[in-house]
């Protein structure tokens, strides 16, 4: 006799897939702060491996095609099964042959950088634009694939609207350099600043639908408009339009313009390449997203296309842009530009995005997800800082950055790697510290942060950044404030003399506030007073050592209004000179510090 | 005899911790330091120190709640003392009543805490 269980509908393997998927990623965002770290590392490595060999069970080993049905066909989720394993099959390939490509742009621009001919640049030039037009199609099909066998990933995240809006539409500006071409954008500003959706997926489905505009207009404009539709409890619906002046559709193929593989017409693909899957990405995200797309259109009049996105209102309005502090970019600007920069980062828009904002900095820029691909930059070439994302789901940050400690040549050893993260965990700042990576960015980074860190990394970019530490800041309250000196000899004295144990101690003082700076705005932003608490007695007796007595009055203060659960515009408020003071207190200990190692030798 | 006395150091705060444990190092203890409530209990469990050092505020598990801990439930004697923060005298005379053997209040002077550590040890042996 058979168990009952044999007759019960058959578990299909995607699903499970794609809810360990999302076990997995809610153990990544899992605070781990109740567990040790070593128990935290074994239950997160123990659930890879665990999901790796049912990935394999599923899938066959990775590279080789799964032989998958060998049993009857029973059931309908069987045939599914059926369908769904070519695009599996185009997903991995898809991926396999993303990585080599990387690499031949890549290095056909380090090819340009060797003082070449004309003739062998325009070559080169040729070689890398069909190289790109491939790993254009690559990463279409890749896209395409993942979201018809249902294994792509949609967040539902706190996220401000409004920059990432801001952010495609700088994006899509950088492509529409030499043609007559304008961008125009209206977004309703009574649109919250925070809302509750996949930000990721928002800015995909922008810029294909945008840059599909770029391609197609030669003269005219482009307009962006956002607008809400309608309010239903918590849910906003916006209606997204993207209206263009270009050459239009015919009426006939616009019936079919969101199927796969098909472009308008044959000889579009010949005039502007693309796979032609894109608008069927779009639709397959947007219906994905619980939205609704369509098109209109006139031969020689233009196209429009509208959809609309239901988002869900953030709970509070706290996900502000932090203050910046206000720098001269320009010098800045002036002090970064040369830099040779190599970016590990596995998402595609954020290596677009990155790859934009360091090319207008005048930076040369190397971007890439694979680790072997970016160690063999680092030996050909001379690169001066790291960008490294330290949660990419194939490669570990903290892993590449051990391979580029450890390696045997000295220069590339000390090339500095400044992290770039979306959360700071505590484990992650300890880590950091171990692996040497001194400075953290938070994701979404803002450019200005980026680029102080970047000039603060730079060789003999602190000393241009001491030389006008007060120029810096506009307020100049605090720039009395920040005046002060700090006196390292007592503490110098406690270290009984030992030189090397104070450097130890500052550098653990930068990273307390560093993390500080990270775990409180996620407090503030959730309104967590205990926490926001916790962290600030955390830091306080620190900065007590290191004579920072206007930091540690702020963070008294934080503490005191964490106890009475006071006003979070008033937190905010210390938060922001906390933040505006700790750059100068920062270059001050580095000062002293200088001084102190000086008069030792 | 001092060299290779076990201490355990209960401190939250990285900064100060590795001040200290540099501190008592040279001064020949055997140091273990654990970051939070969770740390010491775990390292209690394995073993009873020959002094605790601890904080008073730490995470999940306060200094008073060590020497309650260490005196109620381990039964030890092993001397506690605890670094108190400014303004915190009540839970000071907490801990003296559950059984704290000394204090020394923040900001720490590591060459007085040292002072401190060796009188609790050469008063246990008497």
């Amino acid at each position: 006799m058979f168990s009952p269980i044999t007759k019960s509908k058959p578990l299909n393997p995607r699903n499970l897939l794609s809810s360990l998927e999302n076990m997995e990623s809610m153990l990544n965002n899992f605070s781990f702060e109740e567990l040790s770290s070593s128990e935290a590392t074994h239950l997160k490595k123990s659930f890879k491996a665990f999901k790796e060999d049912l990935e394999k069970k599923v899938f066959g080993e990775p590279g080789t095609v799964a032989v998958e049905v060998k049993k009857e066909p029973t059931d309908g989720d069987m045939e599914r099964n059926l369908s769904t394993s070519p695009n599996m099959l185009i997903a991995k390939v898809s991926h396999e042959i993303r990585t080599p490509l990387n690499g031949i742009v890549g290095f056909t621009d380090l090819l340009k950088e060797d003082g070449l001919t004309n003739s062998q640049l325009e070559k080169v030039n040729a070689i890398q634009s069909a190289s790109y037009s491939l790993l254009e199609i690559i990463n279409e099909l890749l896209e395409y694939s993942k979201l018809s066998a249902g294994l792509e990933d949609f967040d539902t995240i706190d996220f401000n609207f409004h920059n990432v809006i801001k952010d495609v539409t700088y994006l899509c500006k950088t492509l529409i350099t030499d043609k007559k071409v304008t961008l125009e954008t209206d977004i309703d500003s009574s649109i919250p600043r925070i809302l509750v959706g996949d930000p990721s997926k928002l800015s995909q489905i922008l810029l294909n639908l945008l840059g599909n505009a770029i391609k197609f207009v030669e003269e005219g404009s482009i307009r962006l408009a956002i607008a809400k539709k309608r309010k239903i409890k918590d849910q906003l619906f916006l209606e997204f339009s993207i209206a263009d002046t270009g050459i239009g559709i015919a009426e006939s193929k616009l019936a079919n313009i969101f199927d796969a593989f098909k472009q308008a017409d044959d000889s579009t693909f010949l005039k502007y390449g693309g796979s032609g899957l894109g608008l069927s990405i779009v639709k397959q995200l947007i219906e994905n997203l619980g939205g609704k797309i369509s098109v209109s259109s006139t031969l020689g009049i233009g196209t429009t296309f509208k959809f609309d996105v239901p988002y869900t209102l953030g709970a509070n309005e706290m996900l502000e842009q932090k203050q910046k502090p206000t720098i001269q970019k320009d010098k800045v600007r002036q002090s970064i530009k040369g830099m040779r920069i190599l970016v590990f980062e596995d998402n595609l828009l954020n290596q677009r995005l990155i790859e934009e904002r360091l090319k207008s900095w005048g930076c040369t820029t190397f971007i890439t997800e694979n680790a072997e691909y970016g160690l063999d930059i680092l030996k050909k070439t001379k690169v001066d800082a790291v960008l490294m994302d330290l949660r990419m789901p194939k490669m570990n940050g903290f892993e590449v950055t051990q391979q580029i400690r450890q390696n045997k040549n000295a220069a590339i050893r000390e090339i500095p790697v400044i992290a770039l993260t979306a959360d700071f965990s505590l484990g992650d700042k300890d880590k950091c510290r171990k692996y040497g990576i001194k400075d953290c960015i938070l994701k979404p980074y803002d450019p200005d942060e980026l680029m102080l860190t970047l000039l603060k990394n730079k060789k003999d970019g602190k000393m241009a950044l001491a030389k006008e530490p007060e120029k810096k800041l506009d307020n100049t309250q605090d720039i009395k404030k920040s005046s002060k000196r700090i006196d390292l000899t007592p503490i110098l004295k406690d270290c009984m003399n030992d030189v090397n144990l104070l450097q130890e101690l500052i550098e653990l003082y930068k990273f307390n506030a560093l993390e500080f700076i990270g775990s409180a705005k996620t407090h503030i932003r959730y309104g967590d007073f205990e926490e926001l608490g916790l962290a600030a007695h955390k830091i306080k007796a620190g900065l007590a050592m290191m004579q920072s007595h206007e930091l540690h009055a702020i963070v008294v203060q934080i503490q005191e209004a964490c106890k009475t659960e006071g006003d979070i515009k008033q937190l905010k408020s210390l938060y922001n000179c906390f933040l505006d003071e700790y750059p100068k207190v920062e270059l001050t200990i580095d000062k002293a510090f200088a001084e102190i190692k000086r008069t030792q030798k | 005899m001092i060299e290779g006395k076990k201490l355990l150091l209960a401190e939250d705060d990285n900064l100060l911790a590795a001040l200290l444990r540099y501190r008592l190092e040279k001064g020949g203890y055997q140091v273990s330091l654990s970051k939070d409530g969770k740390e010491v209990k775990e390292y209690l469990a394995e073993e009873v120190p020959d002094i605790i050092v601890s904080d008073i505020m730490m995470p999940y598990f306060s200094g008073i709640e060590l020497i309650d801990f260490v005196r109620n439930e381990l039964g030890s004697k092993t001397p506690i003392i605890i670094i108190s923060s400014a303004g915190n005298e009540e839970n000071v005379l907490t801990a003296f009543e559950l059984g704290a053997n000394d204090f020394i209040s923040k900001p720490v002077s590591p060459s007085e805490l040292i002072v401190r550590v060796k009188r609790e040890l050469n008063n246990t042996k008497i």
